[in-house]
C-alpha cells in the first residue's frame, strides 16, 4: 500500500514510469515507508493492548479493537509521510550556503486528485467503521435495556454513591453480577462529574438534575476502578472508588449482607 | 495602493503643539490604571458588603475592568476617539508622532501605532506568557513525578492547571499572529502599515491590561476549574475566578479588534499586482485564523458574561435549580473552543509552509491545495464543537453526525501534508533551524492528527475522554505543531525583526532538546492515558508511576531547551551576527526592505508580478 | 466607527479610506453578530430545555412582548433617519441630531426597564429563572448598542458643525456609521422577536 502511495509523489511529468521505479530516491522512500508502516501496524496494535487495562466488558473489547483498527488505517499514511520525510531529511543539503535550485514543479493534478481521494476514502473508512461500532453498541444496549439491572449513580463532591433501587441497597463500591446487563442512571448533586468505571469501557457525565444513562454488560470477574473524569473541584483526583464483578451468587450474598433483598 | 509619506526623507523633529499625546506612556497608564482600580475598590467596598459572595464578585470584577479602562485612558488610547468625537481630527504631525517616529526605544512603551513596534511588543508579551505558563507546567510535572507526592496541595495544583491552561492558550493564540502577523505580514503584502494603526496599538495594550488581571488570580485563590472553566464548577469557585472572567472578556475584545484589523489590512491594502493567487501562504493562514477568531471569541465572551452574572448577580444560566444548565456553557464554550484550536494551529502551519519552499529551493507544491486545505479546516471547524461533549449526555443521538464532521477534517489536513511533502520531494532541503521545524511538524502533527482520530470516534472516546490521552493529544497539535511553527518563524524572521541572526548553535541545541523532550513527555502521557489516568489530577495510583516519571523527565528537558532558546533570543538581540538583508534567499517582500525597516516600510510602493514561490531550475 | 486617517494613508483616495473603514466596521459587526447569535441560541436552548420548569417558575414575572419591541423601536427609527441623512448631506447635522435623540431616549428607556425589572426574588436577591436571566443579558446587549451608537451619533452631530472636517471623507464616514446603525437595528429586531417567545 505504502509503495504505491510513495510512488504517487512523483512530480516530474517527463519521467517515464519504468525509470521512475528505478530511481534511488523512490526506492529509498518506499523502503522507509514500508518499514514505518510495518512498525505502526505491529507496534500500534501492541501499544494499546499492552497499556490499556484488563478488558471486563464487550464495550471495552470493542474500544480496544477500535484503537487497533484505527492504528492500521493510519499506518499507511504514516508510511507515506515519514517515508518521504526521512528520505529528504537524510539527503539534505549541508553547508552554510544556499542549496541549488530544485525542479520548478508547481503542482501535479493527478497526484493531488489521488491524494484527496485516498485520504477521503481512509477518512470514510474510519467514519463507517466508527458509526457501525456505535450503532451495534447502541442496538446491543437497547436489547439489554429491558432486563438490565438499574444502578443509580450519584456524583457529589467528591464521592460516588451507587443505589440499587430494586434491591434496596446503597453503597460506595460498585458491585456487579457477571454477564448481567446493567444500566447506570447517572446524576450529580453539585457540579459536573464524569462517571468512569475504567475497565468496563463506559463513561458518562454526571450533570445536576439532568439524568444521563450508560449501559454495559460486565463479562469478566475481578476488581475494577471507578474514577471521575471531569475536573470537579478540590479533591477531583481522589474521587475514586473500586468495584467488583462477581458471580451471581456472590453478588446476591453481598446484597443480603448489605441489608437488601436479593434479586 | 499605498502612497508614501512625505516626511520620510526629512524626519522632522516631532513637536505636535506639545499636545497631550507627547506626555502619555505606559507609566502614566500604570498610574491612572492603579488609581482607577484603587478608587473603584475602595469606593465600592464601602457601599457593598464584600463578605457577601456575590457582592465581593461585583467589586472585584469592577476593579479589574476599571484597571483596564484606567490604563488605556492613561496611555492615551481614548485620545483618538475623543478627538474624532469633538471633530478635531488628529493632525498629520500628531499621527506621525503616534507612530513613534524617531523616538527610539521609548516608543515601545507608548501607545505606538507603528505595526513594527506593535509586533515587537507582542513578541515580548508572548515570551513572558510562555515563560510563565512553562514555569507552571514544570511545577505541574514536578508534582506528578511521583505518586502520592505532596509537592503542592490539591488546591494549588488545580489553580496551576487552570492558570497554565489559559496562559498557554492566550499565548498560543497570539504567538504567530501577534509578532509576525503585525511585524512581518504588512511588509509581506507590501503595505505601509496596518489598515487601522490605532486599533493595532489598542489590540496590544488591551491585551497587556489582561496580563496583570490574569496574574491577580494567583492572589485571589486561583482558577480551580481548568481553563475550560465549566459551569457550575466556575460558579462555585472562589474570587480568583473573577480574574479569569475579566481576562477572557478583555482578551476577546483584543482579539476582535486585531482580527478585524488584520483581515481588513489583507483585504484592502495589498500591493499593486498582489492578486489573491499571489498572496504568500503565511498571510492567507494568518488572515483565515484571525478572521475565524472574529465570530468565535464573542461566544466565549458571552459564556463568561453569563458566568459573571451567575456569580455576581445570581442569575440562573447554569443553575439547574432555576432552569439553567451546564450544557449551555459547554456549547458556548466549545462553539468558540474548537475554532480556537485552529485559530492557534493555522498560523503556525502557514509559517512552516512559507518556510519549506525557501529552504528546498522549489516552488510551493500546489498552492491551491494549501488554500483549499486551510479553507476546509476553517469551514469544518465550526461544525465539530460537540465532539467535546460526546459524554455529556446533552443529545447522544447527535454524536454520530459530529463524529462524521470531525473525521472529515482529516481530509483538508491531509492536503496540508501533501503540500509540504510535494515541496520536499525531489528537493535537497537546507536544514537550517527554521527548516528543522518543518520536520518536527510533520511528525508531531501526524501523531496529533492520528490520536485525534481515536478521540473523534465516539466509542473510543468513551474510554479516552477526560484522560491524560486527551492532554497528550492536544499538546501534540498545539505545542508540537503550532508552537513549533511559531518558533521556526521566530528563527526565520528574527533577522528582519532585530537585524541580527539568531544564535545558530544555541537554537539548534534548543530545537533538539525541546523536540526530544517533547516526544518523551507525551509518550509517557499517552501511556498514562491509555492506562486510564484521568487528566487534571494532583495525585494518581501507583500503577501510573512509570509513565508519569517518563513524562516528567521529558518536561524538564523541554524546560532546559526553552531556557537555551530564551538565552539565544536575548543574547542575539544585540550581539548576534549582523544579518544580511535576505539571509535565506527568500522571495517574499519582507526581505526586500532593509533593517531597520523604514517607518512606511517601502521607499517606493512595490508592484507584484508573480507569486513569491518562483524558485526552481526552469523558473524564469 | 472611529476615524482612522493616518499619516501614510492620508494621501489615499477617500473612497479607499471609506471602503477600508466600512470593511473594518463590518468585521466588528461579525463579532457582535456572533455575540447576538449566541444570546439568541441560549435563549431558545434554555426555553426548550425548561429544566424543572425553571424557565419561568410558578408565580414568575415576565415582560410583555410589546415592551421588548418598545425598547428597540428607537433603534429602528434612528437607522431610518440616518438613511435620510445619507440622502441629504446638506441637512446631515439635523438628521444626526434626531438619531442622537432617538438613541438617548432608547438607552434611557432600556435602563429604565432594567431598573424596574420585576424578576428579583426578594429574600435572596437572586433572579427568578432562566427567562429572567436571558432577558437581562439581552437588555444589557441592547443598552451596549445604544451606548456605542449614541457616541457615534454625538460625534456626527459635533462634526457636522465643524469646518475643519474634510467633507468627502465625512460622507464616507457617515456611510460607515450607517453600517453600525443598520446592524444594531437588525439585532434589536432579532432580540425583540426572540423575547416575543416568552
Amino acid at each position: 500500500m505504502s509503495e504505491h502511495d510513495s510512488v504517487d509523489l512523483k512530480p516530474t511529468p517527463g519521467d517515464r514510469l519504468a525509470n521512475f521505479y528505478k530511481r534511488s530516491d523512490v526506492i529509498q522512500s518506499t523502503i522507509f515507508g514500508v518499514i514505518v508502516t510495518g512498525i505502526f501496524v505491529i507496534l500500534g496494535g501492541k501499544f494499546y493492548t499492552k497499556w490499556m487495562p484488563t478488558v471486563m466488558s464487550t464495550d471495552m473489547k470493542a474500544i480496544e479493537r477500535l484503537m487497533v483498527v484505527f492504528t492500521w488505517i493510519a499506518a499507511p499514511v504514516c508510511g507515506v509521510v515519514l517515508g518521504v520525510a526521512l528520505y529528504t531529511f537524510l539527503n539534505r543539503h549541508s553547508g552554510d550556503t544556499q542549496p541549488p535550485d530544485g525542479p520548478a514543479t508547481r503542482t501535479n493534478g493527478p497526484i493531488v486528485l489521488l491524494w484527496s481521494v485516498v485520504t477521503s476514502l481512509l477518512a470514510l473508512t474510519a467514519v463507517v467503521y466508527g458509526i457501525t461500532e456505535l450503532n451495534s453498541s447502541s442496538i446491543a444496549s437497547a436489547k439489554n435495556a429491558e432486563d438490565a439491572m438499574v444502578v443509580n449513580v450519584t456524583g457529589s463532591q467528591w464521592v460516588w454513591t451507587f443505589e440499587y433501587p430494586k434491591l434496596g441497597v446503597t453503597s460506595h463500591e460498585l458491585m456487579l453480577p457477571i454477564n448481567h446487563p446493567v444500566t447506570f442512571h447517572v446524576n450529580s448533586v453539585d457540579v459536573n462529574h464524569s462517571f468512569w468505571p475504567v475497565q468496563l469501557g463506559v463513561k458518562v457525565d454526571a450533570n445536576k438534575v439532568a439524568e444521563t444513562t450508560a449501559e454495559t454488560t460486565p463479562n469478566k470477574l475481578g476488581e475494577f476502578d471507578v474514577k471521575c473524569a471531569e475536573l470537579c473541584g478540590l479533591y477531583h483526583a481522589y474521587m475514586e472508588t473500586t468495584g467488583e464483578v462477581m458471580t451471581v451468587d456472590d453478588f446476591n450474598n453481598w446484597v443480603v449482607a448489605q441489608g437488601g433483598h436479593s434479586a | 495602493m499605498t502612497t508614501l509619506d512625505q516626511h520620510v526623507g526629512t524626519r522632522p523633529i516631532p513637536n505636535p503643539k506639545k499636545s497631550l499625546i507627547t506626555k502619555l506612556n505606559a507609566g502614566t497608564g500604570l498610574i491612572v490604571g492603579i488609581i482607577f482600580a484603587l478608587l473603584t475598590y475602595r469606593g465600592l467596598s464601602t457601599v457593598l458588603d464584600i463578605s457577601v459572595y456575590e457582592l465581593n464578585n461585583r467589586v472585584l470584577l469592577a476593579t479589574m475592568f476599571m484597571w483596564s479602562i484606567g490604563f488605556l485612558a492613561g496611555i492615551g488610547a481614548f485620545i483618538g476617539p475623543i478627538r474624532w468625537l469633538i471633530g478635531e481630527d488628529l493632525t498629520a504631525e500628531e499621527q506621525l508622532y503616534m507612530a513613534g517616529d524617531g523616538q527610539g526605544i521609548k516608543r515601545y512603551f507608548k501607545y505606538c501605532t507603528d505595526h513594527k513596534v506593535v509586533g515587537i511588543q507582542y513578541l515580548w508579551g508572548v515570551i513572558v506568557l510562555l515563560a510563565v505558563g512553562g514555569a507552571m507546567a514544570m511545577m505541574i510535572r514536578t508534582d506528578l513525578a511521583n505518586p502520592g507526592g505532596h509537592f503542592i496541595t490539591p488546591s494549588v495544583y488545580n489553580s496551576l492547571v487552570g492558570l497554565h491552561g489559559i496562559t498557554m492558550i492566550i499565548a498560543l493564540i497570539i504567538v504567530a499572529t501577534g509578532p509576525f502577523g503585525n511585524y512581518i505580514m504588512p511588509i509581506m503584502i507590501g503595505a505601509a502599515d496596518m489598515a487601522f494603526p490605532r486599533l493595532n496599538a489598542l489590540s496590544w495594550w488591551v491585551l497587556f491590561t489582561a496580563i496583570p488581571v490574569l496574574c491577580s488570580a494567583w492572589f485571589l485563590g486561583g482558577i480551580p476549574t481548568g481553563w475550560t472553566a465549566y459551569a457550575p464548577l466556575s460558579v462555585q469557585a472562589g474570587p480568583g475566578m473573577n480574574a479569569f472572567i475579566a481576562t477572557i472578556i478583555i482578551f476577546a475584545i483584543s482579539t476582535a479588534v486585531s482580527g478585524a484589523n488584520i483581515t481588513a489590512t489583507v483585504i484592502t491594502m495589498r500591493a499593486k499586482g498582489m492578486t489573491w493567487n499571489r498572496v504568500p501562504i503565511f498571510v492567507v493562514g494568518a488572515t483565515l485564523s484571525v478572521a475565524m477568531a472574529i465570530p468565535a471569541f464573542p461566544t466565549f465572551m458571552l459564556a463568561m458574561i453569563m458566568t459573571a452574572m451567575d456569580r455576581s448577580f445570581l442569575t440562573g444560566f447554569f443553575d439547574a435549580n432555576v432552569g439553567g444548565t451546564g450544557w449551555l456553557y459547554a456549547h458556548l464554550f466549545w462553539i468558540m473552543g474548537h475554532p480556537e484550536v485552529y485559530v492557534i494551529l493555522l498560523p503556525g502551519v502557514a509559517i512552516l509552509i512559507e518556510i519549506v519552499p525557501v529552504f528546498v529551493r522549489k516552488p510551493l507544491f500546489s498552492y491551491t491545495s494549501a488554500i483549499v486545505g486551510f479553507a476546509g479546516i476553517v469551514g469544518l471547524s465550526f461544525l465539530v464543537w460537540a465532539h467535546h461533549m460526546y459524554m455529556s449526555g446533552w443529545m447522544p443521538m447527535l454524536n454520530g453526525p459530529f463524529m462524521v464532521t470531525t473525521e472529515m477534517i482529516s481530509v483538508p489536513t491531509g492536503l496540508i501534508f501533501l503540500v509540504i511533502l510535494g515541496t520536499l520531494w525531489n528537493g535537497k532541503p537546507w536544514l537550517k533551524v527554521p527548516m528543522l521545524g518543518v520536520y518536527a511538524f510533520l511528525w508531531n502533527m501526524l501523531v496529533g492528527g492520528i490520536t485525534g482520530l481515536y478521540l473523534s470516534d465516539v466509542p473510543a472516546d468513551m474510554y479516552l475522554h477526560g484522560s491524560m490521552y486527551v492532554t497528550a493529544h492536544f499538546h501534540y497539535t498545539l505545542m508540537g505543531a503550532a508552537l513549533t511553527g511559531a518558533v521556526a518563524g521566530l528563527s526565520y524572521w528574527y533577522p528582519k525583526m532585530t537585524g541580527h541572526m539568531l544564535h545558530e548553535r544555541a537554537s539548534y541545541i534548543s530545537f533538539w532538546l525541546v523536540q526530544i523532550g517533547f516526544q518523551v513527555l507525551y509518550l509517557g502521557m499517552f501511556i498514562a492515558g491509555a492506562e486510564g489516568q484521568p487528566r487534571r489530577v494532583v495525585d494518581y495510583a501507583e500503577q501510573f508511576a512509570t509513565s508519569n516519571k517518563i513524562s516528567t523527565m521529558g518536561a524538564y528537558t523541554i524546560g532546559i531547551g526553552f531556557i537555551v532558546l530564551l538565552w539565544a533570543v536575548i543574547h542575539s538581540w544585540r550581539h548576534g551576527k549582523i544579518a544580511p538583508m535576505n539571509p535565506w534567499g527568500a522571495k517574499t517582500l519582507e526581505w526586500t526592505v532593509p533593517y531597520p525597516v523604514p517607518l512606511v516600510n517601502f521607499d517606493t510602493p512595490p508592484v507584484v508580478t508573480s507569486d513569491p514561490y518562483g524558485y526552481g531550475r526552469s523558473a524564469k | 466607527m472611529s476615524s482612522d486617517i493616518k499619516f501614510q494613508v492620508h494621501h489615499d483616495a477617500p473612497e479607499a479610506v471609506g471602503r477600508r473603514e466600512r470593511l473594518g466596521v463590518r468585521l466588528l459587526i461579525v463579532a457582535d453578530g456572533a455575540f447576538v447569535f449566541g444570546m439568541i441560541f441560549s435563549y431558545f436552548y434554555l426555553r426548550n430545555l425548561d429544566h424543572n420548569g425553571g424557565w419561568i417558575p410558578k408565580n414568575g414575572h415576565t415582560f410583555s412582548a410589546s415592551s421588548g419591541w418598545m425598547a428597540v423601536l428607537p433603534l429602528i427609527v434612528a437607522a431610518l433617519v440616518h438613511k435620510l441623512a445619507q440622502r441629504d448631506p446638506s441637512h446631515q447635522g439635523s438628521f444626526s441630531l434626531i438619531t442622537l435623540v432617538a438613541y438617548i431616549y432608547g438607552g434611557y428607556y432600556q435602563l429604565h426597564q432594567l431598573a424596574n425589572m420585576p424578576f428579583i426574588v426578594k429574600d435572596t436577591g437572586a433572579f427568578e429563572g432562566a427567562y429572567a436571566s436571558c432577558w437581562v443579558v439581552i437588555a444589557g446587549a441592547n443598552f451596549f448598542h445604544y451606548f456605542v451608537a449614541g457616541f457615534i451619533a454625538l460625534g456626527l452631530v459635533f462634526r457636522s458643525r465643524r469646518a475643519t472636517v474634510n467633507p468627502i471623507l465625512e460622507s464616507w464616514r457617515i456611510r460607515t456609521a450607517a453600517s453600525w446603525f443598520t446592524w444594531i437595528a437588525v439585532s434589536g429586531i432579532a432580540f425583540a422577536i426572540t423575547t416575543s417567545f416568552i
